[in-house]
């Protein structure tokens, strides 16, 4: 089975390159000809994912994985981590500093986002121990 | 495997290229939004995908080489009657001392039988936004913010890049359009004569308005049967502002709808939250946040590609902050308070005035029948090439980036050797202290 397997590197703080992994998913998959909606979807997650790794994380990476049945990022940081992921998970709930507040960021959106616009999530993380995020979309089979 | 190629619609061009002039430099190819150019054999640029009509190749071009195709005035024969009507942006083009007034009698002296006010029009679209979006507010889901149907150029360029906005799209037919339907119908009624005796003349800053007449997005057909650039009826213009006698008022629009030239000029009138957004990298960089959900709480975005609005457009002539100057001197003059009612507007909308006949086509290139399978196949085969690339971003093999280059290699449009680092295998060392590797990159190949 065809797999195509693209791996980014995402520097924490860097504020001004921000982003531009999720727009370099974004553009794969439409080269790839999904269907919008699921380029969106995916495209929102990357963001989000991304943008947790600029604001919390220690390095991190992104993977892209692209099969003729499903779209999986795996995203893995070694920053400060979650303490409470069922929290983490409700809208609103955030730990961000009153300055990135400033920046617009630390709504308390990012995870909850995530999990609205996947088909699965799956979270490893603790205090201290960097995060680890599974993030898969479904379609059905190749679009012919 | 099957070639996974990148096929468009029939394109139509809204540039031509001098193949005389042109000496094959990169500097159209890499401006083009849209990565429609290539240069041929080192030689000479040429068009090759979805052109948008931004007008950018034509901006960068040291030569003059590439030139906007306009309609020629062969459009009036046959006319019985001839409307016209003007961007806004001829009232800035005259300098301080000559009113809209002067410039609306200018253009019946010309010959034209019936001469309408642009400005009055666009006050009233800007109620008809308003309306619309009350009435999207009360819609669930509804597409947020909504995004001017007015620059042709962006219309395209979201059909071409960012095809999930079109629905941010009011199905509004934009003033211009509004204006020549109109004038058809009544002159009509009023001579007793066929809409098809009368002929509309668009006088416009932007060569893309030609777009509309070629390829209506909103239409089935467009109402314009020309456009006229501003640059190719300046002098005679001048002319016959200069000879008018009579002393008869055809301006009678406020400020509000004067100032749509200007970048902002739209939303100015329009009480709610909106943005303006200029030039064609900050239109790309916000309708990407748009795509991405970033722009909350805003209404509604006036995006123009030429910088500081459509007095930044190629058909100009005036200097375009010289010309801003002028605009606001008028808006200031003329008020801001509106002149057309409220009520009368809402009437108009209710019927479906303001509305445009179709909805917007989606016009991104599509991949060609392929499977998933192929097409993985092929994107793995294109990050190979990227990742054997030295990521110059040169432009010399004739494509625009380099991958762009891989995609053209892998679909058989150029050969690999066409890349001048790739044909010694090792990048060159070029420029002043460049780096021996491409050391900075982020995105690395998987094994």
């Amino acid at each position: 089975m065809p797999q195509l397997r693209k791996r980014y590197e995402i520097e924490p703080k860097d504020f001004v390159r921000a982003g531009e992994v999720s727009l370099q998913v974004q553009r794969t998959l439409r080269n790839l000809g999904f269907d919008e909606d699921l380029i969106r979807r995916a495209s929102i997650c990357a963001y989000e994912a991304e943008m947790n790794i600029v604001m919390y994380g220690g390095k991190g990476e992104l993977v892209l994985t692209v099969s003729p049945n499903e779209i999986v990022l795996n995203v893995n940081d070694d920053g400060v981590g979650i303490e409470d992921i069922a929290a983490a998970l409700k809208e609103g709930y955030s730990t961000a500093s009153a300055a990135y507040r400033e920046m617009g960021f630390g709504a308390g959106m990012g995870l909850p986002n995530i999990k609205r616009n996947a088909d699965f999530l799956d979270i490893h993380s603790g205090h201290g121990q960097g995060t680890c995020l599974n993030i898969v979309f479904n379609f059905a089979g190749d679009l012919e | 495997v099957k070639k996974a190629s990148l096929s468009f619609p029939t394109p139509v061009r809204y540039v031509e290229i001098d193949e005389e002039r042109c000496n094959g430099c990169v500097l159209c190819m890499k401006a083009c939004p849209t990565k429609a150019i290539r240069v041929h054999e080192g030689r000479v640029a040429k068009v090759i995908g979805a052109c948008v009509a931004c007008g950018e190749c034509i901006r960068v071009c040291p030569r003059g080489a590439t030139r906007a195709i306009t309609t020629d005035q062969g459009h009036m024969e046959g006319a019985k009657y001839s409307a016209v009507s003007a961007s806004t942006v001829l009232y800035s083009q005259f300098g301080e001392n000559v009113m809209p007034n002067d410039i609306l009698l200018g253009l019946r002296k010309m010959g034209f039988s019936y001469v309408h006010d642009l400005s009055y029009t666009n006050e009233m679209f800007n109620g008809a936004i308003e309306l619309y979006i009350r009435d999207n507010r009360k819609k669930e889901h509804a597409p947020w913010p909504l995004i001017s149907p007015v620059c042709p150029v962006v219309v395209r360029l979201i059909a071409c890049r960012f095809p999930e906005l079109l629905q941010h799209i009011p199905s509004l037919a934009a003033p211009r359009e509004i204006v020549a339907r109109e004038a058809k119908k009544r002159l009509a009624i009023k001579h007793g004569c066929d809409e098809s005796d009368i002929k509309t003349t668009h006088i416009t800053p932007c060569p893309a308005k030609m777009t509309c007449l070629m390829e209506p997005f909103f239409q089935t057909h467009s109402y314009i049967d020309g456009a006229v650039g501003i640059s190719q009826i300046y002098n005679l213009l001048r002319k016959n502002i200069e000879e008018v006698e009579e002393d008869e008022v055809l301006h009678h629009s406020g400020g509000v709808g004067l100032g749509w030239g200007m970048s902002g000029g739209e939303i100015s009138g329009v009480g709610m939250s909106c943005l303006a957004v200029s030039g064609l990298q900050d239109t790309i960089d916000y309708l990407e946040r748009i795509e991405m959900g970033r722009l909350p709480n805003i209404d509604y975005v006036e995006f123009r590609t030429c910088s500081e609005g459509c007095l930044g457009g190629l058909f100009t002539v005036a200097d375009k902050y010289q010309a801003k100057r002028y605009m606001q001197q008028l808006v200031r003059m003329y008020g801001v308070e509106k002149r057309v009612k409220y009520e009368y507007i809402k009437k108009l909308y209710t019927r479906g005035w303001f509305f445009a006949d179709k909805k917007a086509d989606i016009r991104q290139g599509v991949l060609s029948r392929t499977s998933l399978t192929e097409r993985i196949d092929r994107q793995k085969r294109v990050d190979e090439i990227v990742a054997s690339l030295p990521r110059k971003e040169c432009g010399l093999c004739g494509s625009p980036d380099c991958e762009t280059f891989a995609e053209d290699v892998v679909d058989g449009r150029v050969h690999l050797d066409n890349c001048l680092y790739f044909q010694e295998k090792k990048p060159k060392s070029i420029g002043i202290g460049c780096e021996s590797e491409s050391s900075r990159h982020r995105e690395q190949a998987v094994p």
